[in-house]
């Protein structure tokens, strides 16, 4: 009975954690391979984290990237004036290209005419304030003065060939007598840059006008000097500009909710952003590109979405067709719209900000990414395994865990349960010397006694079995009811300290939660059991041996 | 006793034992004749080699040296599966702890020596051979629930289930009060003679050895006086 419930207690224990690790496999499976879900390979984009100022190809941005990040991402900090009167209530929601930069949609086809590129899709992930509330008022409208500015200069010395000249020009002047047009400068006008930032953009540049107004003589006869002599006396004047500036950042009822939003090539529905395969429910965005979205699981329980709900974007309704699971990595979005209704919708016409590249053959993939690397210079190529590398989370942990000890813990677990199983039925094979001794005195022949054994053995390593996987089941079934979380995180972009309270703003983090399941395998049982059976058999075998090659008068002999 | 009637001839048995250094003399030369249904009372004190001396006659061990000759045939030169055999068919055993099987039932217990002849109708048999020593309601109990008398009882008939030609009984009351002890003997010496089997018992019990028509008296592995009752 006793061996009976050991062994039990072995095999369930392998199941339990066998079935454990298999569990974190499959959580580490669906979560931790990002691309694979995807149809992709390697994933292009352009990230501002490396200051290299201008740089070619057709990922040109011009400028410093930084500069252009910030510019791409500052909308959001502006003006809130633009969404309507103080006081009003207002929804908006605002689409930053996040940390990583767009680029125009069509410069892709130099990745894709690349050898070894099996296809290659576009996608527009950006991240998305949704703010609602009252417009504030704490907007302040600052008229700067026009103001004059002149400035003189002293004029050289003429020298003697110029003086003659001027003479001349003085006596024909004087003879034609005629009145010369005073000339009007050209005004260049400098545009006020700055505006809506409010920052310090002042205009540059007043009209260079004016000029030597005076008299009609005058004007003329300021002709007749030399250029070094027109003495410099310019003036400009600065337009008078309205700039309207946001003290503080203030104080509202505005509420903001960040969430992420992927703009998916529908053209392709088993490579991008998200694919088929990733619908949970419903149905992937249908080819013609509409007003649809796709949401993932846990956006739509966070906000109570369902298939048929509708998502209002700043006047623009979508119809929610799908719900979906999207790998972890740099690409998840909460919500998913047809590439061109985002684009639209973020003011991105053309522009994409990530290319996805599936290659030829997986072990093309490396070459793939070095081609494009090189090509590219100025883009940041990843891999699948890169992008897994960037999630973190208990789930990694713990799949980690799983997958370097998990086997080393299910071989423990089994060689504890063979060991047990051995253990136990050697030691009621030693408990039975005695009886064995009987036996053979009641004229059983060793091969007779040890076949009893044997088979008692078996019959206690099939119970036992029985007994450990129900134990086993027992087990696992706690473990789902308990079910604990394990959560994974991705977080990309953010380059930290770059833009200062920006950085937060552009990080994108995308969390995945799977409950922690050790799903069942057939295998797993029937391995425990056996191992328990043959740990039993063995050994009760063994030690059965060993006591019927005794003599009778010895196994009698021992005590009990 | 002629020679023709011996069942054992038993010559020079010695069987020693090596505890530590010292080696111990459990039989120490010892010469004996048995005949055919006999009943011998081997008495003595602990220690003497009256187990031993058993043990060898019923072929549950092997001499150091001496021969034990059974029905004509040398048992120390006979392999181990003959050994079996003989045990089997020609032997049955009565043990002072009763050695049943714990896990078997009274009937089973006698099934269990039954089992391995591949006799005909092995429950049938068991079951008048309880009957026999009076436990036909118990059959179904197991050792434990059992009271040692009875457990006794079903040893008995576990020994003469085969039909055995020497009963080899060690102490077979040694565990029981007196009232008891009695009672086995009874039911020892009666059915041995109505099976007509050899009975030889070890004991240090008088009232036992004073059943028996021949008691032999051993002392530090030899015997000492050959008591025969006429």
């Amino acid at each position: 009975m006793l061996t009976l419930l050991g062994l039990g207690l072995g095999v369930g224990l392998v199941i339990v954690i066998s079935s454990l690790s298999r569990g974190l496999d499959h959580a580490q499976k669906k979560t931790l391979d990002p691309l694979a879900g995807i149809g992709t390979d390697l994933t292009v984009t352009l990230s501002p984290q490396q200051q290299t100022g201008g740089f070619g190809g057709p990922f040109a941005g011009g400028g410093g990237r930084d500069r252009d990040l910030i510019a791409a991402n500052q909308s959001v900090l502006t003006d809130l004036s633009k969404l309507g009167k103080p006081g009003q209530h207002f929804v908006h929601d605002f689409f930053l290209p996040g940390s990583q930069l767009t680029f125009q949609q069509s410069s892709v086809s130099q990745i894709a005419s690349m050898p070894g590129v099996a296809s290659v899709t576009t996608g527009l992930t950006l991240l998305a304030e949704h703010q609602d509330g009252i417009v504030p008022k704490i907007v302040a409208t600052l008229k700067t003065q026009r103001r004059t500015f002149q400035i003189q200069r002293n004029i050289p010395r003429p020298t003697a060939a110029q003086f003659a000249a001027m003479q001349a020009c003085f006596a024909k002047l004087r003879g034609s007598n005629s009145s010369g047009n005073g000339g009007s400068g050209n005004g260049n006008n400098g545009s006020g840059a700055g505006g809506s930032l409010g920052g310090n953009g002042s205009g540059n540049g007043g009209g260079f006008g004016g000029g030597f107004g005076g008299g009609v003589d005058r004007g003329a006869f300021a002709k007749c000097l030399p250029a070094s002599l027109r003495r410099l006396r310019t003036q400009f004047t600065t337009p008078q500009q309205t700039l309207r500036q946001v003290l503080n950042p203030p104080q509202t009822n505005i509420k903001t909710s960040a969430y992420t939003i992927g703009g998916v090539d529908q053209t392709h529905p088993t490579q991008g952003l998200v694919t088929t395969s990733q619908v949970t429910r419903g149905r992937f965005l249908s080819a013609a590109g509409g007003r649809e979205a796709l949401v993932s699981g846990s956006y739509a329980a966070r906000n109570s979405l369902k298939l048929g709900s509708k998502i209002d974007l700043n006047g623009t309704s979508f119809v929610v067709v799908g719900i979906v699971a999207p790998p972890l990595g740099g690409q998840s979005a909460d919500v998913y719209l047809p590439l061109k209704q985002l684009q639209t919708l973020a003011g991105q016409k053309g522009l994409v900000n990530v290319a996805l590249v599936r290659a030829d053959k997986s072990s093309e993939v490396s070459q793939v990414q070095k081609a494009i690397s090189t090509a590219l210079p100025n883009a940041q190529v990843a891999s699948s395994k890169q992008v897994a590398d960037t999630i973190s989370g208990s789930l990694v942990n713990a799949s980690n865990l799983s997958h370097d000890l998990g086997f080393a813990i299910s071989a423990v677990a089994a060689l504890a349960a063979f060991l047990l199983a051995a253990l136990l039925a050697l030691s009621s094979v030693g408990k039975r010397v005695r009886e064995l001794g009987t036996l053979k005195a009641l004229g059983w022949t060793q091969g007779k006694v040890v076949r009893q054994i044997a088979g008692e053995s078996l019959t206690t390593g099939v119970l036992g079995g029985i007994v450990g996987v129900a134990l086993g089941l027992i087990g696992v079934l706690i473990v789902d009811a308990w079910g604990e979380k394990l959560t994974a995180s991705s977080t990309s972009g953010g380059a930290s300290g770059l833009f200062g309270q920006l950085a937060s703003a552009t990080q994108r983090t995308a969390t995945s939660t799977v409950s922690l399941t050790a799903p069942v395998g057939v295998s797993v049982l029937a391995i425990g059991f056996a191992l328990a059976l043959l740990g039993g058999l063995i050994a009760g075998t063994a030690g059965a041996m060993r006591a019927a090659r005794l003599r009778p008068a010895d196994a009698l002999r021992q005590v009990e | 006793m002629s020679e023709v009637e011996a069942q054992y001839r038993v010559s020079g048995l010695a069987k020693f034992f090596q505890r530590g250094p010292t080696t111990v003399r459990a039989l120490d030369g010892v010469d004996l004749e048995i005949a055919a249904g006999e009943f011998v009372a081997l008495e003595g004190p602990s220690g003497s080699g009256k187990t031993t001396l058993l043990q060898l006659l019923g072929a549950l061990d092997r001499p150091s040296s001496g021969d034990v000759i059974f029905e004509g045939r040398d048992l120390v030169r006979l392999p181990d599966r003959e050994l079996a055999s003989l045990r089997l068919g020609s032997f049955g055993f009565v043990f002072q702890q009763f050695n049943l099987i714990p896990t078997l039932t009274a009937l089973e217990n006698v099934e269990a020596k039954l089992a391995p002849t591949g006799v005909d109708d092995i429950e049938g048999r068991a079951e008048r051979l309880l009957e026999e020593v009076g436990l036909a309601e118990r059959a179904h109990h197991l050792p434990a629930h059992l009271s040692g008398g009875e457990q006794q009882r079903v040893a008995i008939a576990r020994a003469l289930s085969v039909e055995p030609r020497v009963v080899l009984a060690d102490e077979p009351t040694g565990n029981l009060d007196t009232k008891t002890g009695g009672e086995i003997i009874e039911l020892l010496a009666g059915l041995a003679a109505e099976h007509g089997s050899t009975v030889i018992v070890a004991t240090h019990d008088a009232t036992l050895a004073e059943r028996a028509p021949r008691r032999l008296s051993m002392r530090d592995g030899r015997l000492v006086g050959i008591a025969a009752v006429a």
